[in-house]
């Protein structure tokens, strides 16, 4: 129904379209495609198969010409960004629940920005969005790898002298690597539009690597022993994917060491930390394909604002200018602010009253919640809980 | 009188054969290193789960499968959350796994020559601070195994395995958060010992039963992943050209060794039987029926293979007692020259390699009536499988300090000998140095190809997958390690099948003044009797 609708409001809105790109054009341009998240949800996709040439237009509106290239060559492709982009979602505002911002997004709107016009500003919200979001990408793509839903995936050829072409590859040296195709496919359709021309592309590029690295880096090694009578003359090896979870903590762990950076006058090529950060990711691959400008859009260091401050590393999160207040609504920005949300009276953190109501107080309620208490877990699929009415008090932002 | 013939070889022609040898070795290494990829390669697979539209809950028929890809594929449960109504019951959850998944826009299958499959499941269990699971957790499965071949359609899944398996799931977490995943431990569960089919498909269901306790401490399963392990053909398809390469080479000595042997006017000696068994053994390891997998279903081809390797092994070991017994030049000998003084040497191997074939035969043997089976899920089970692993251990032991004792023995008598050689006669002389020089020669070629063994087994384990010398050259560690051996140990005993064979070079005729001899060993020589008990390769003492 809602689906309908906005078909509906896009049919009207498609006139305008050249118009809404060439304002947005230098803010922002390679993050429309989040808003896939929320053009119907991801059952609506029609089912995986090569011959679906036809494009939701709602999802097709969102993507730039590269990305809908790519979501046509890659078949399955298109439903594992949009579950990557609801994860971000997710985990962006789980990691934030407790801050003045909270990662809220608008309704999906042509030409708007699915986190609203904070990301007009380089702020570190900014870069969390952009690392959470690749990140995201980069785990659903491995993810729907494995389970084998795009058939498009990669395999790990980069040790291997060969050329990656045919079935007999997969019968002489088989073929893993669900982790690369991920980093791959991420540094292809999230990077698109960035080309780090300018500072707000190059953070942009910086936190969209940096939210990569951290995918690959959680990524936990599993070996089996399958010798001679079991024993460990033979050992294969595989890289088990990591909780998305541990990734939206440790991005917010980088969130609160952000580094402010400013323009640098000389670009000092990285092409070494580079390498670093793709390592497993078959960035050979991308090093045969690419040319040498493409290359180059990776190798920039980033000079920190406060110069005795040490330059940001490939993990760190990276940002331009200071955050604006988050307590008051303000629509230029797309601030909702801190009216009316909950805080946590006994704490001194963020989540507490005091900075949560940037000082304007808060009203305190009584109220009685039913609540699902003493669950138990039945495999499968079952939760039984007891309902406990408990009085709980209640503290709102005036 | 005839020696063997390394001692009659002259120095020139020894060094050709072994820089042969050493040749045909580093070419070997560089075969696996440079050719062949790694022995294995994996597949981490994500189960689908899939919704099993049967409501009474009855037992699943051969014939229902489930799959993810392909014409009649599964309506997936979309199960993000555990729900609070009764959504699903538990056997209406179904994982699939379908393998091998697809590559570069191409549906792969699987060849002949991947010889193997391996399947170990890993459990993806949530935390949740209401509900935390006990680290040793039982877990049942209730696992099938189906196959297809190219040309079926889609849905022609045929049955191969199924069994209900309980395992054990050790999990631990460090950081006790809601929404954390446990770290599971892996989880064996199948293993085909033959690739015969080119697709194939498992089903998993968890079971629940309140009353009998099955799977109720399991908590939030969120995932099952499946990660299959296959030989790689190209692996294979190198070994194997190895193996057709050595067997005719090997076959052919060891055909012209027995017939040196019988041309000798006496009956062979304990190590001339003994070389010819330990070139039967390595000629058993060395045929190539990897062939006959191409062709036929032979599912017991990881259980003979153990078998080969531990029949060469087993003989290796009891030849280099006897070696060593036999160049004991003690002449206390009425029953030397027989395998009853060994016995106790070599019931240590036998032990050994007894127990090794039960513990095999219980794990792989049984593997062939169920794939799903491991003796490592139940704790009688594990008890009997360590049990027999150290007896194993402990005959090691025995027969290290067996060989190392008669090791030690040897050189002292060696170091004997040595002392008394000037006074000894030209003739005797020259049988002591004989006996000196085979054993030493021997010691030398085994003390290096076993410290090469070792060497390579612990690099192969630090590199864990590749050596990069430059960007061009890339070593596969463990793929040279096992080529390496394996042609190092056909050519240690192509060395010992040439070398320690009889020579019927003559000697220059000298008069014996032995009888005479005022040595410990007075007993020796001048009948041609007592030179068979001498030792096996009763060499150069010339007493003609």
């Amino acid at each position: 129904m809602k689906l309908w609708m906005l078909i509906g409001a896009l049919a009207v809105a498609l006139p305008v379209l050249p118009a809404d790109i060439s304002r947005n054009k230098n803010r922002g341009r390679g993050s429309m495609w989040w808003g896939i998240a929320k053009a119907g949800e991801p059952n609506n996709f029609p089912p995986v198969s090569p011959a679906v040439t036809h494009m939701d237009p709602a999802i097709h509106a969102t993507l730039r010409r590269k990305q809908r290239r790519l979501a046509r060559e890659n078949p399955g492709v298109l439903m594992a960004v949009a579950r990557g982009a609801n994860q971000a979602i997710v985990e962006c505002q789980h990691q934030f629940r407790n801050r003045r911002w909270n990662c809220s997004t608008k309704n999906f709107l042509r030409g708007k920005n699915l986190f609203g016009k904070i990301v007009d500003k380089g702020c570190r919200e900014t870069a969390f969005i952009y690392a959470i979001t690749s990140a995201a990408v980069t785990h659903s793509i491995a993810r729907a790898c494995s389970e084998g839903s795009i058939q498009s995936c990669s395999c790990d050829y980069t040790h291997q002298s060969r050329a990656p072409s045919d079935v007999r590859d997969w019968e002489w040296g088989g073929c893993s690597d669900n982790i690369g195709y991920g980093f791959k496919f991420s540094r292809e359709f999230v990077d698109t539009g960035e080309r780090g021309r300018n500072l707000r592309e190059k953070m942009n590029l910086h936190n969209n690597e940096a939210g990569r690295a951290h995918v690959s880096s959680e990524m936990r090694k599993e070996c089996k022993c399958h010798g001679m009578s079991g024993s460990c003359t033979v050992k294969t090896c595989w890289m088990r994917l990591p909780n998305f979870r541990l990734v939206g903590d440790n991005l917010k762990d980088r969130f609160d060491g952000a580094s402010r950076v400013m323009v640098s006058n000389s670009d000092r090529i990285r092409g070494n930390s580079n390498m670093i950060t793709s390592n497993s990711a078959s960035n050979s691959v991308h090093g045969h394909r690419e040319g040498l400008g493409r290359k180059h859009r990776y190798n920039f260091q980033l000079k920190p604002y406060n110069p005795d401050h040490k330059s940001p590393g490939v993990k760190d999160l990276v940002y331009l200018e200071p955050s604006p207040a988050f307590c008051e609504k303000n629509p230029k920005l797309g601030i909702l602010g801190t009216h009316g949300r909950q805080c946590n009276e006994t704490s001194i953190g963020v989540d507490g009253c005091d900075l949560m109501c940037c000082g304007r107080g808060y009203k305190t309620q009584e109220v009685v919640v039913v609540e699902r208490c003493a669950c138990t877990f039945h495999w499968c699929c079952k939760v039984k809980c007891k309902l406990c009415r408990t009085k709980k008090t209640i503290h709102t932002c005036l | 009188m005839q020696g063997t013939i390394i001692e009659n070889l002259s120095g020139k022609k020894l060094s050709v054969l072994v820089s042969l040898l050493v040749i045909g070795q580093i070419i070997c290494f560089l075969i696996g290193g440079l050719i062949a990829p790694t022995p294995a390669s994996s597949q981490n697979i994500l189960g689908t789960q899939c919704e099993d539209i049967r409501v009474n809950g009855s037992e699943p028929g051969g014939g229902k499968w489930f799959y993810s890809r392909g014409k009649g594929a599964c309506s997936s449960v979309n199960k993000g959350n555990f729900d609070l109504d009764d959504h699903y019951l538990a056997h209406q959850v179904v994982y699939a796994f379908q393998m091998p998944i697809p590559r570069n826009n191409r549906q792969l299958d699987y060849s002949r020559w991947q010889q193997n499959l391996i399947g170990v499941l890993q459990v993806d269990i949530m935390y949740h601070s209401q509900m935390e699971i006990v680290p040793e957790t039982r877990i049942t499965l209730d696992a099938r195994l189906a196959y297809r071949n190219k040309g079926d359609p889609d849905y022609a899944w045929k049955p191969y395995a199924a069994s209900i398996e309980e395992r054990s799931l050790d999990c631990t977490i460090d950081l006790k958060t809601d929404d954390y995943i446990y770290n599971c431990s892996v989880v064996p569960l199948f293993e085909l010992g033959s690739l015969f089919h080119d697709y194939y498909l498992l089903n998993v269901r968890l079971p629940a039963d309140t009353d009998r306790n099955i799977n109720q401490g399991l908590g939030h399963v969120t995932d099952l992943w499946l990660t299959v392990i296959n030989q790689n053909g190209g692996f294979t398809k190198v070994w194997v050209s190895l193996k057709t390469i050595f067997f005719p080479i090997i076959v052919c000595v060891l055909a012209w060794y027995w017939r040196r042997v019988h041309m000798l006017s006496r009956s062979p000696a304990l190590l001339e039987y003994m070389l010819l068994v330990l070139g039967s053994a390595l000629t058993f390891l060395n045929m190539p029926l990897e062939y006959l997998t191409l062709a036929y279903d032979m599912p017991f081809m990881l259980l003979l293979g153990d078998i080969r390797q531990g029949v060469f092994y087993a003989n290796l070991l009891s030849f280099w007692l006897i070696f060593a017994g036999e160049h004991l030049m003690i002449q206390d000998s009425e029953q030397r020259n027989s395998l009853k003084c060994y016995w106790r040497h070599l019931s240590a191997v036998g032990v050994g390699c007894l127990s090794l074939f039960v513990f095999d035969m219980c794990e792989r043997g049984i593997q062939l009536r169920n794939p799903f089976y491991s003796i490592w899920v139940t704790d009688i089970g594990t008890k009997l499988a360590l049990s027999f692993i150290i007896l194993a251990g402990i005959s090691a032991g025995v027969y290290l300090m067996f060989l190392t004792y008669m090791i030690w023995k040897v050189f002292t008598n060696i170091s004997i000998k040595r002392a008394t050689l000037p006074s000894m006669s030209a003739a005797r002389r020259l049988h002591y140095e004989g006996v000196i020089y085979r054993f030493k020669f021997l010691m030398i070629a085994t003390l290096l190809c076993a410290t090469l063994t070792v060497v390579g087994f612990i690099l192969g384990q630090m590199a864990e997958g590749q050596w990069k010398w430059d960007e061009d050259l890339e070593l596969e560690v463990t793929s040279a390690f096992f080529t390496g051996v394996y042609g190092m140990w056909n050519n240690y005993i192509l060395a010992l099948l040439v070398l320690y064979a009889p020579s019927h070079k003559q000697w220059p005729i000298e008069t014996s003044d032995s009888i005479g001899e005022e040595i410990e060993f007075s007993r020796l020589p001048t009948d041609p009797n007592e030179m068979l008990s001498l030792t096996a390769f009763a060499g150069k003492t010339a007493v003609e």
